[in-house]
């Protein structure tokens, strides 16, 4: 139980990581706020077989990221109601997979509006009741591709970086407000983007990795879990790879 | 408890980051083969003790990292057990050292056949009893001086970047066997290592660190405590900074 009594804000809990982050971060005793674009009766019965088993508290909160009124209205709620916030996990996000020269300017817009600036918006507007508190960890879910540059991933892998780059930003201004910040960089994770790609492609990078596999969702989540807590105390500012030693 | 029923290899366990972990470890439910430079009725007594604490096996192991046949009947009496080694954390190691143009090759010698030669050396032992259950975990601990470079810490900060080259390359070749090994990278921690280094050197690091404090030798016991734990199974051939954000 490495959250006891944390307050924890995961966005995407829908499916794939953020899903797995959900189910993690309650096994380890926190409280969730877990964020979805939309509600689905699944995802309701998903999070009250959660309470049950692990008698944590779960929130469901749903609004699209890129909605900044939605946005601020829920964190306005969070000001009035007075909700500590421990920890932010900057989970959802959206894939894209083309050729670089192939690739659409609406889709170049589309994946920074997702990917960075939505995530940058939030995670200034949560780290402001952080700040109140003098405490907080901030988890960014980047990707490999932003740190390596992979064929296929110019605009996603832009994106991402961009996310490494304002994590290391957010290390260095909050760091005195005792709120640290990282980034987990996934390798290749078993999850609804991973089938997105292309079957050749995915061999090749199972095969590129020392495990010689692939990662499930749990892996990344449990990283996650890591950041979260008190283990990482004093690690801020990094970009941990989870990817099986991809070289 | 996260290494119930696990069984670990720790070097350097008389003080610093090495008993720190050596504590850690035995409260998380590990055996733990105890390693120090020279037999001590104190470090006995306190591995008995941890022992009973935690209803885990402490066995301490007594021998000199410059020692080579001493290394080896260390690893056999480990072997001999019968006890499947599931984590090896590699703290040991030694800091002599002087200005680039000071350095002489007496410390270049002793600083790598410490903090590279014999690590090479007892890792290859003690993953040979890893790759009988096709399971492991190494945590080579470097310094981010071995990434950085640090003024009048060449010989010491050069010993520590082949480590961490070492550490890749074993990833990579163990890896497909399900061996992980990765390098934890402290930076300005509060051990009587660092309280050796001139205090010019050390202000210096920490005005850059996020964190403005030292780290204490549980905050790298701790990372090394999730690496050793099945939580990073998707955690291989990386360097993880435990620096306060130094770089």
């Amino acid at each position: 139980m490495l959250l006891s009594g944390k307050n924890v804000i995961i966005s995407g809990t829908n499916r794939g990581i953020g899903h797995a982050m959900l189910e993690a971060f309650s096994a380890n005793g926190a409280n969730v706020i877990a964020h979805a674009r939309t509600r689905s009766d699944e995802f309701e019965a998903t999070i009250s077989s959660l309470q049950v088993t692990y008698g944590n508290s779960i929130s469901a909160v749903y609004f699209d990221l890129t909605d900044y009124s939605a946005m601020k209205a829920f964190v306005k709620d969070l000001m009035v109601r007075k909700t500590a916030v421990d920890a932010l996990v900057n989970n959802a996000g959206i894939t894209h997979n083309a050729l670089f020269q192939m690739t659409r300017e609406e889709d170049l817009r589309r994946q920074f509006e997702v990917n960075f600036f939505s995530l940058f918006l939030f995670t200034q507007q949560i780290s402001r009741l952080m700040t109140r508190r003098q405490t907080g960890s901030i988890i960014n879910i980047a990707s490999s591709a932003g740190l390596d540059g992979n064929p296929g991933k110019a605009v996603y892998g832009a994106a991402k970086a961009a996310v490494i780059c304002m994590t290391k930003s957010i290390a260095a201004e909050l760091g005195a407000n005792h709120i640290r910040a990282n980034a987990i960089a996934p390798g290749i994770t078993e999850t609804d983007m991973l089938s997105s790609m292309p079957e050749r492609v995915v061999v090749e990078a199972k095969n590129a990795a020392d495990l010689r596999r692939s990662g499930k969702p749990s892996e990344i989540a449990d990283m996650a879990v890591f950041l979260a807590s008190e283990l990482s105390s004093y690690i801020t500012g990094q970009v941990i790879r989870v990817d099986g030693g991809l070289r | 408890m996260l290494l119930r029923g696990k069984t670990a290899v720790v070097t350097g366990c008389l003080q610093g980051i090495g008993r720190a972990t050596l504590d850690l470890f035995a409260a998380h439910g590990a055996n733990v083969f105890a390693c120090c430079q020279a037999p001590s009725e104190e470090f006995s007594i306190h591995c008995a003790e941890l022992a009973r604490t935690h209803g885990v096996q402490i066995m301490p192991l007594y021998f000199d990292l410059l020692d080579d046949a001493a290394l080896k009947q260390a690893a056999v009496a480990i072997q001999k057990t019968g006890m499947p080694v599931d984590a090896l954390v590699n703290v040991a190691g030694v800091n002599k050292d002087a200005l680039f143009h000071m350095v002489t090759m007496e410390q270049l010698r002793l600083t790598f056949q410490i903090n590279l030669f014999s690590q090479i050396v007892f890792t290859q032992y003690i993953t040979r009893l890893m790759l009988r259950h096709k399971k492991g975990s190494v945590i080579n601990i470097a310094s981010i001086t071995g990434i950085d470079g640090n003024p009048g810490q060449l010989a010491y900060a050069a010993s520590k970047a082949a480590l961490i080259a070492a550490t890749k390359t074993m990833s990579a070749e163990l890896g497909p066997q399900g061996i992980r090994v990765n390098a934890v990278a402290p930076g300005v921690i509060a051990t009587a290592m660092t309280a050796a280094v001139p205090s010019g050197g050390l202000s210096r690091l920490l005005a850059r660190s996020k964190i403005a404090r030292m780290g204490e030798p549980v905050e790298v016991a701790n990372v090394c405590l999730y690496l050793a734990s099945d939580r990073t199974s998707f955690v291989t051939g990386q360097v993880i900074r435990v620096d306060g954000g130094i770089g």
